[in-house]
């Protein structure tokens, strides 16, 4: 029996997924992971994974005529996702949740969890398709490139890969929409998500002063030039990311932005734009979905969730590794992810521990 | 598969005489029983008939018998009631409730002292039944003193010696609260041959409607109401009544009562039954509360081995055997139970299933719910 467990958000891409694979005579089980105690903050009835993604989940699954459960997974996600995204900005990085939750918590749970219910494969709404092989199962890009998810799935089990599937992921987000309005689903004008599921209020520092108390991430500390100059104060790093632009007031002469953050001393380093250039980057808690490409190898890497892929020399390899960057990147933020493509194919990402720049007069490193 | 629903403790269907008594209620005599003329009369015969019916029942005078909207708003009334009372007479009062108490009582109680309407305290119960009885007379020790424990424990079936507790209270001067949801209609609940002061029932365990419940008060007990409004039923629960619904209930509880020994035998037998061939089926696993004395509708199970008690309910439900984990309350929450952590500590490695019988149980439907149980819980161990 092939019984398929589909992660469903209540939000209309995993919808639509679900319906895909009812359609296609799957014997399938909704189920929305419940990650987050929502009960102390305010409603805003928006985010996805909340009650409110409950309760059209279960519509959802109601109306394709599936069963539907909760996944309480709070404890897991708490521990894995939440207390690690406090931990990164309080040592001064800038942690991507989504990511993490991705690999280390939701499809790990999700497989766990459906081996009890009998199901053999998972399958869920990313904008990424499962592309199976004589080498095995790789991931490959969304066909909508727009709306390609492949960025954050690179921290999956690699075993994991070939019960995976993702039935929107040959589809463009208005034909996903197209198909929940003719099927109408519930979900199929609902807005996208945007904000961190466990932040509902849009401020994360609110949940890191909840979290934290008193720490040095949430005190005042010096903006300081590359070349050491204080040039003003802030009110705690870990409401600064790199790369991010920096009003200093007092109109100085060109715009500022944070190149890096110093936990240890809590400064908060400010420069130009040209300063923001990194050529060498530092990748760690790396995770490959292939085989690892070889010293010396060139694979494209994507360093931001949204930026475009560009061409990269891997210098050292190993659960750390170090990558050469073609033409330096501004703004190689510590925390984010570093993730290998071949093209569409998903090779493989990690975490970015620093950067520097090597090349053409750039000062200092990102640590 | 024939669906196989074992979930009577959760809930039940509405039976075919209580449909048939309440139908007239709901079109025909549709009358306000608050109202002067000839329809509201008709109505309020209706309701006075069925408040007389349902005392009976319980061995109640009418005038002790209040319908409330279920069993949660209940067990409310009875315990911020009897706060309001006390704050009245300038007393803050305690509230000792056991351990197993349902989230109704339980988190009304922690409502009550969040508000500084009263202190509370924790009786201790043990998985053979018994019910520490110094902590109930250390509570009374401390001034006025409203003692909760239910009659029949939700999750376990346990049956709490609710007559000794009762004179041990009475001779206090305490009030003495119980929660008799699962018991009626399972254990004989008659006020009386048990001096309880409060009585929280519902009707949906018994073939009523959802929504509807009553509480008892005996005749003397200070009680503060807790809604404000028309005054109906006698000021203590204003709002217009649900007659269809009372007369409904009132149904469900004679019947539930009149036929309590006969279909206790017949769902000791089926439950015991399932006991032993789950028990010879599967190793590593335990009744619980097994060592005490239980209501016939209710077996539950430890089973050790398997990592999420609620998987197993989820897979039960997909073999289309419908089950729970301890209680039906919570949405999907894995939260542990209060009750087997008070019975079996906080760090007991077994998942909680229950299994509760009701009038149209079979030994087909059991013998189903035993080959879906092994095959689940075999599967679950192995992955």
């Amino acid at each position: 029996m092939s019984r398929v467990l589909v992660a469903m958000s209540g939000g209309v891409d995993s919808s639509v997924a679900a319906a895909i694979l009812v359609e296609a005579g799957h014997d399938v089980i909704g189920v929305t992971m419940k990650t987050f105690c929502y009960s102390d903050t305010p409603s805003h009835g928006k985010t996805c994974c909340g009650l409110d993604g409950i309760t059209d989940a279960k519509r959802v699954a109601g109306a394709l005529g599936i069963p539907h459960y909760v996944f309480d997974v709070e404890e897991d996600f708490t521990r894995d996702v939440v207390d690690d995204f406090v931990h990164e900005y309080a040592q001064g990085r800038t942690p991507n949740p989504c990511v993490r939750c991705n690999g280390n918590t939701k499809f790990r749970d999700l497989m766990r969890r459906g081996r009890a219910l009998g199901c053999d494969r998972i399958a869920s709404g990313h904008y990424v398709r499962a592309a199976h092989d004589e080498t095995g199962t790789s991931l490959l890009r969304g066909r909508d490139h727009a709306k390609d998810q492949a960025y954050f799935l690179w921290g999956l089990p690699r075993e994991l890969l070939p019960r995976l599937a993702f039935p929107v992921g040959e589809l463009t987000k208005d034909e996903v929409r197209a198909r929940a309005r003719s099927l109408e689903l519930v979900t199929a004008d609902k807005p996208e998500s945007q904000e961190i599921c466990f932040v509902p209020t849009g401020d994360y520092r609110d949940l890191l002063r909840k979290r934290l108390g008193t720490h040095p991430a949430l005190e005042a500390g010096s903006i300081v030039t590359s070349s050491g100059d204080v040039v003003g104060e802030h009110a705690g790093y870990a409401g600064f990311t790199v790369g991010q632009r920096k009003g200093l007031g007092g109109g100085s002469p060109e715009p500022l932005f944070v190149l890096e953050i110093r936990a240890e001393s809590r400064e908060v380093v400010v420069g130009t734009h040209d300063e923001l250039f990194r050529d060498e980057v530092q990748v760690g808690e790396v995770n490959w979905l292939t085989d690892q490409p070889p010293v010396g190898a060139a694979v494209r890497v994507q360093l931001r969730s949204r930026a475009p892929a560009v061409t990269a020399t891997v210098e050292a390899a190993g659960d750390e590794l170090t990558v050469s960057l073609w033409d330096p990147q501004a703004a190689v933020t510590p925390g984010q992810s570093a993730v290998f493509f071949d093209g569409d194919r998903l090779l493989g990402g990690g975490r970015i521990i620093a950067a520097r720049i090597t090349a053409a007069g750039g000062s200092g490193t990102a640590s | 598969m024939d669906p196989t629903y074992l979930d009577y403790a959760a809930t039940t269907p509405v039976r075919e005489e209580v449909l048939a008594a309440m139908a007239p209620y709901l079109s025909g005599i549709f009358g306000n029983p608050s109202s002067v003329h000839a329809w509201g009369r008709q109505a309020e015969n209706a309701l006075e008939l069925a408040r007389a019916e349902l005392a009976e029942s319980l061995g109640a005078a009418p005038s002790e018998v209040t319908f409330v909207r279920g069993g949660t708003e209940s067990d409310n009334l009875a315990l911020f009631g009897w706060c309001g009372a006390q704050r009245a007479r300038g007393e803050v009062p305690t509230i000792a409730i056991s351990a197993v108490e349902h989230h109704a009582v339980l988190e009304a109680t922690e409502h009550v002292e969040h508000q500084g309407l009263a202190k509370s305290m924790r009786i201790g119960v043990t998985a053979d039944g018994r019910v520490a009885v110094d902590d109930i007379r250390r509570a009374l020790a401390a001034g006025p003193t409203l003692v909760s424990v239910m009659w029949v424990n939700n999750e376990s079936g346990m049956v709490l010696p609710i007559g000794e507790i009762a004179d041990i209270v009475s001779d206090a001067g305490g009030t003495l609260h119980s929660d008799v949801a699962q018991a009626v209609g399972k254990v004989l609940v008659d006020v009386r041959e048990v001096p309880a002061d409060l009585l929280s029932g519902t009707g949906h365990k018994i073939y009523a409607p959802k929504g509807t419940g009553f509480l008892f008060v005996r005749d003397g007990t200070p009680l503060a109401p807790q809604l404000h409004g028309g005054g109906q039923e006698r000021g203590l629960r204003p709002g217009t009544q649900d007659v269809a619904g009372a007369v409904g209930l009132a149904t469900a509880v004679r019947l539930a009562v009149a036929e309590r020994e006969a279909e206790g035998t017949r769902l000791t037998a089926l439950r015991d039954r399932l006991e032993s061939d789950l028990l010879g089926a599967l190793d590593c696993i335990r009744v619980n509360a097994g060592e005490a004395l239980r209501a016939p509708h209710i077996l539950s199970l430890g089973v050790a081995g398997i990592e999420d008690g609620s998987a197993l309910i989820m897979a039960l439900d997909l073999e289309g055997v419908a089950v729970s984990g301890g209680s039906a309350c919570t949405s999907g929450s894995a939260e542990a139970s209060h009750v087997m952590g008070a019975l079996y500590g906080e760090d007991d490695p077994f998942a909680t299933v229950r299994f509760s019988l009701g009038k149209d149980t079979t030994a087909e439907h059991l013998q189903r719910a035993v080959e879906a149980t092994v095959t689940v819980v075999g599967r679950m161990r192995a992955a």
